[in-house]
């Protein structure tokens, strides 16, 4: 059928109906235009960008006959797209970018963070008193004329603040409280660094000194020719935007903080050239594809041997056996993983307890490579083979049974069975699950970070990295863990995995079609 | 009630680069059984699904009772449709069935039990009313579905080979009911079938449909009363289509045309006389002589004066299919591209490679030219008469 | 498997009912360990399986009842389990709902509907579905993080961005339902058609009934995914109230506080009721799973 199947169906879907979608179209498209507004007026294109269409796509659809059909699928397209395609594209582009946790803001949000930077210039100065008055404390200023002015209470103080401050008469019995000793006041000393005090005639003032506060000035000033450029007040220096590091610089320091800018193919040069990323990150990619593989190979061995066996009429009772077969894949995966990690633990593990008992060996779990890697494989296969087993019981009950008769009449033994019968029967729909399981498994995030958070660590890695990460996890935690986060960094390896899903992806598709096919 | 007027009616799915139809046009009178019959691939039920509105029209106008409905929503039609698979809703019962449309159109419950129960009365449904689809016969789903439409007070049925998914015994039973329901309703009925006993047995008129040609105009090749089809088909197409088992048909030269009877060659050599016009044709054009195998006689006795009475040919029997009240001969004869088929009553006395004359009764014979176009007979059909 | 039955059958049936009753064993372990584990005293006791001297003091902390030790010092719970595990709940039954109203709809348009660009867009669900949301975390977190701006309830550090987060994952079940819905009688909703239905109509009276089997399964599926996700929960969720179950749990096993009986019984309490609903839906999700899987 063509498309006029869609304009069809729309006719019969609008008896008067439609002034009342365009109505409710219009009021929602209004509330999102401000919205748009708003992300632009903030410099948020990419996100401006991205409503706008997705609007644009959503009244067309529900306000034209010809966008019909697409009513149905429009909402579950938006959910597709908002949040698996934006952010796949979002993170492309971060990879060419020095996004991270140093250079987290936009330049012209850091520009006005230098321009609103401030020191105490020193001219004139006042003396101040400091009173306690109940919980709250409160200051007084006097200037070189005598002239007083007090101040609103204020508390302790952990961050900045600014607090207006009025005339006083010239004797200080307007004031309340008592004042306090120098000794009180420097113990008061770091909520008093937190004030800003503004004065009457809007000057602001900062302490200067252990008894005196003093005038502020802006330690910037943007030169007029080049408004990017700032110059020092103080001694006349400048301060330029470097596009390269994503800092301010004076030529030999940089300024935090830091703002992002496209690097180009930074972030994919240090992935391949830098030693302290390059060693670990091969060696992940190493270890992702060995543990995908090895994954899908023990499950699957596992899984089509159990299934071979259930399926055995002769063994009774076999309904009960494939639900406790089951289980593992009942049983939410956090909760197995954390579980395991819990008995796989070095002190207090009862794997390590029994070992002790029956061998007397306690190995190190999660501080040895090699047992760290095969505690993660031991789990992941208990958590997998079930899944295989169900898989492979479904493509079981597909084969005929008299083939299983002519065979036992030419005198097959069981194994001669399973190979030359039942795998090469199976096999064929399996390759795409097989080639789908060693993709989830590439990307097996949750089993990492549950259970051995990657580690133990790797030696000389300039970034978080150990033995057990996987592509994923790796990235996860350059983005996300300790200090130093570098989602640029982050998101151009998952770039890189995304070429090589992509590349799974596609392969599974040719299966997938040639299965068909023939 | 009502008239379907088709105006120049054609569909493609590809925007015009191929036609399932072409430029039909057709006109259905108030209170008529109009059948639709052709091979599969014909566009049948196609044609059928446009009048309904299930599929758009690509060009081309349809009226009901006049008005224009090309573009209008299936329910706008106000059309009943009995569909092959009945399509009854699984999950209601019978009663619900039948309600389901009124109910969307929010007519008073009183108005639609009142309806339901007539129906129901009608096709005898009511001790069924509360039960669900999965619980019944394939005949009594076939009286829901019909039941369904005849709820809703269509100005036109159509059926969409009903009784296709049905027995052998049950069809012919239904098929009557049909006939007979079509009586008391007089409702314009439009009815899809493949099956000719079908369309011979229920329809006032047939329309015979082929799939369409490259280079054809139209797919629509006659339209007609069940023994006009029969005794006169327009071309070789209808000629072959309506009769079971098919038409023979020899191929043939044109030895002398006549306004009353024709002589014509056959390519193996013998002549032959026509009941057939061909005075605006040529001498020598090609033409193919048509009969059908009922109406082909065996000479009585083999070897006696074959060559001396009229339009006599002499065959040799390849096959014979004996069912006992009649029997098929097949023969091999170099003008008939397969075998010339002979219907005879009776086991069939004759073996396989004897020699037969067999007489071809001139006023029995259709003839066609090339095109396949048929020239009119001059005399009215003799009786069958049919030999052992 | 029909099998002309050899002679020593028997003691054949025997070696694999041993066999598998060992494998079982192995497989059920764990379980077994985490349930003793749970009505041992304190957080570093061992012992054999059947604990020699049971308490219920896990127990307690896990429903979020203060447990008073032999000594007279009360133990307050340190996570709030139960919260934790209605977290979960309300974010699993919301986004499932969600999930099953777009992909039914989407399926129904895929399976019904014939429109432009129909196959391009499912093949590139098909492939998309193979890329996690995991690849796309720092973009997801930055665009929670700029929604929030707008929509508070939406940002960071709040349950409704988890659910709506989980909406990505619909392709899988956009073919499930599509099958089945292809597996309807077409000329149903064309009868619906003619007797006056709306294609919405004819889809919601005609075809959702029919459908309600592999609506049940999505959801069930949906569900388990989504209370068994961890990444993107990890990342949206911050304050101890907001955590999910699959987030909070890890807390038991921090090395610097390390509740082991605690976190036995938390899991036993949050993992059993998510366990059973699998098990008695088993029937439904393995044929869901192999369908899925066969066609996909």
């Amino acid at each position: 059928m063509g498309d006029e199947t869609c304009s069809q169906s729309a006719k019969s879907d609008q008896n008067g109906k439609s002034w009342l979608a365009i109505i409710l179209v219009g009021l929602i498209d209004i509330v999102l235009l401000y919205g748009i507004t708003l992300m632009y007026a903030q410099g948020e294109i990419a996100f401006a960008l991205l409503t706008l269409f997705l609007m644009a796509c959503g009244s067309w659809v529900f306000i034209s006959q010809r966008g019909y059909c697409y009513r149905y699928v429009f909402p579950g397209l938006l959910g597709v797209f908002t949040f698996i395609v934006f952010p796949l594209l979002y993170t492309i582009n971060i990879a060419f970018t020095n996004y991270g946790s140093n250079n987290l803001l936009s330049l012209e949000r850091v520009r006005e963070i230098h321009l609103a930077k401030t020191y105490s210039s020193g001219d004139g100065s006042w003396g101040f008193r400091l009173y306690q008055e109940g919980g709250g404390y409160h200051l007084v200023l006097e200037d070189n004329d005598g002239n007083q002015f007090e101040t609103l209470s204020f508390g302790e103080l952990f961050e900045p603040v600014s607090i207006q401050a009025a005339p006083l008469k010239p004797d200080s019995a307007g004031t309340t409280g008592t004042p306090l000793s120098m000794r009180e006041i420097i113990k008061q000393r770091s909520s008093l660094k937190q004030l800003t005090i503004i004065m009457p005639d809007g000057t602001g003032l900062v302490l200067a000194g252990l008894r005196k506060f003093g005038p502020l000035s802006k330690i910037y000033e943007a030169q007029t020719d080049n408004p990017l450029i700032l110059t020092d007040t103080r001694t006349g220096e400048t301060l330029y935007p470097d596009m390269n590091s994503g800092f301010y610089t004076d030529g030999t320091n940089e300024v935090g903080p830091g703002f992002s800018v496209y690097t180009g193919w930074k972030n994919f040069n240090e992935i391949f050239s830098n030693p302290g990323i390059q060693g670990p990150f091969f060696k992940i990619f190493v270890w992702t594809v060995i543990f995908s593989a090895l994954s899908v190979v023990f499950t699957l061995i596992i899984g089509l041997l159990l299934a071979c066996l259930i399926q055995w009429e002769p063994l009774k009772g076999n309904g009960l056996y494939r639900m406790l077969l089951i289980l593992p894949y009942a049983v939410p995966a956090f909760i197995s993983i954390l579980i395991f990690r819990g008995l796989f633990n070095q002190n207090f593990g009862e794997i390590n307890m029994l070992l002790e008992l029956l061998f007397g060996i306690a190995p190190e779990w999660f501080s040895d490579e090699t047992l760290a890697k095969s505690m993660v494989l031991i789990v992941n296969t208990w958590l997998g083979y079930p899944y295989m087993m169900i898989l492979a019981i479904g493509l079981l009950k597909a084969i005929p049974d008299d083939l299983y008769e002519a065979s036992a009449i030419d005198g097959a033994t069981p194994w001669q069975n399973l190979t030359r019968i039942t795998i090469p029967l199976i096999i064929k729909p399996l390759t795409p699950l097989l080639i789908a399981s060693f993709a989830f498994n590439f990307n097996n995030l949750v089993l990492i970070a549950l259970l051995t958070g990657g580690g133990p660590d790797l030696l000389g890695a300039t970034t978080p990295a150990g033995a057990t990460d996987l592509l994923v996890s790796y990235t996860f935690r350059i983005a996300f863990e300790s200090y130093g986060q570098d989602y640029g960094l982050a998101s151009a390896i998952a770039t890189l995995i995304f070429l090589i899903v992509g590349l799974i992806a596609w392969l599974n598709m040719r299966v997938t079609r040639r299965m068909q096919e023939g | 009630m009502a008239e379907v007027k088709l105006n120049g009616i054609s569909k493609s799915y590809d925007q015009g680069k191929t036609w399932i139809i072409k430029d039909v046009n057709l006109e259905i009178h108030n209170g008529e059984f109009v059948a639709f019959i052709g091979p599969s691939g014909c566009g049948k039920s196609t044609l059928l699904r446009m009048i309904c509105g299930l599929e758009d029209i690509t060009t081309g106008e349809m009226h009901i009772d006049g008005e224009l409905i090309n573009d209008h929503p299936p329910h706008e039609r106000q059309v009943g449709m009995v569909f092959q698979s009945y399509a009854l809703y699984p999950h209601m019962t019978v009663a619900e069935n039948m309600a389901f449309g009124l109910k969307l159109a929010r007519a008073d419950k009183s108005i639609i039990k009142q309806r339901v129960d007539e129906a129901a009365r009608m096709l005898q449904l009511e001790p069924l009313l509360e039960r669900k689809p999965k619980a019944m016969s394939g005949g009594q789903r076939q009286r829901v579905a019909i039941g369904r439409s005849i709820v809703q007070e269509p100005r036109v049925f159509l059926f969409d080979e009903p009784l296709s998914n049905l027995d052998v015994a049950l069809r012919v039973q239904m098929r009557q009911e049909l006939s007979q329901l079509h009586r008391r309703l007089k409702t314009t009925s439009i009815y899809v079938t493949h099956d000719q006993v079908e369309a011979m047995t229920l329809a006032n008129r047939i329309v015979v449909l082929s799939p369409l040609q490259p280079g054809a105009k139209t797919n629509l090749e006659q339209v007609g009363g069940p023994l006009e089809l029969y005794h006169h088909p327009a071309n070789l197409f209808v000629a072959g289509f309506i009769g079971s088992p098919k038409m023979n048909f020899l191929n043939a030269e044109l030895q002398q045309p006549g306004e009353e009877w024709s002589t014509i060659k056959l390519t193996s050599g013998e002549t032959l006389k026509v009941a057939a016009n061909t005075s605006s044709s040529a001498c020598g054009s090609q033409v193919i002589i048509g009969i059908r195998p009922e109406h082909v006689l065996l000479l009585p006795d083999k070897k006696q004066d074959q060559t001396e009475k009229d339009n006599t040919v002499i065959a040799t029997v390849s096959t014979l299919e004996r069912l006992g009240s009649e029997s098929f001969i097949y023969l091999d004869h170099d003008s008939v591209r397969e075998y010339l088929i002979v219907r005879v009553t009776g086991s069939g006395l004759q073996n396989e490679n004897d020699k037969l004359g067999i007489h071809l009764p001139p006023k029995q014979c259709h003839l066609f030219s090339a095109e396949g176009l048929a020239f009119s007979r001059t005399h009215k059909p003799e009786l069958n008469t049919c030999q052992s | 498997m029909a099998m002309v039955q050899p002679r020593n059958l028997k003691y054949r049936v025997w070696y694999a009912r041993i066999a598998l009753w060992l494998f079982l064993a192995l497989i059920l372990f764990p379980f077994l360990m985490i349930i003793s584990v749970s009505f041992r005293s304190g957080n570093f006791a061992t012992g054999s399986l059947i604990p020699e001297n049971p308490s219920l003091e896990h127990w307690y902390l896990a429903f979020g009842i203060p447990w008073e030790n032999p000594d007279g010092s009360v133990t307050e719970p340190f996570f709030p389990v139960l919260l934790w595990l209605w977290n979960s709940i309300k974010v699993a039954f919301f986004s499932s709902i969600l999930v099953l109203m777009l992909s039914t709809t989407g399926a129904y348009a895929f399976a019904r509907l014939r429109f432009k660009f129909r196959e391009h867009m499912l093949t590139a669900m098909m492939i998309l579905q193979m890329f996690p949301a995991v690849l796309a975390l720092v973009a997801i977190y930055t665009l929670f993080d700029k929604i929030g701006d707008y929509i508070p309830w939406l940002g960071i550090n709040s349950l409704g961005s988890v659910t709506i987060a989980y909406i990505g994952g619909i392709a899988l079940h956009i073919w499930l339902i599509k099958g089945y819905f292809e597996t309807i009688d077409n000329s149903l909703e064309e009868a619906a058609a003619i007797d006056g239905a709306t294609p919405w109509q004819a889809f919601r009276y005609v075809l959702l009934p029919l459908s309600v089997p592999i609506l049940a399964v999505v959801f069930i599926l949906a569900f388990i995914a989504s209370i068994g996700e961890y990444p993107v929960a990890s990342i949206l969720l911050h304050s101890m109230d907001k955590l999910t179950l699959a987030v909070g749990s890890q807390q038991y096993l921090n090395p610097q506080n390390y509740l082991w009986g605690d976190f036995a019984a938390a899991a036993i309490l949050s993992g059993l009721p998510i366990t059973i609903i699998f098990l008695a839906c088993q029937r439904w999700i393995v044929g869901g799973l192999t369908s899925g899987g066969v066609k996909g």
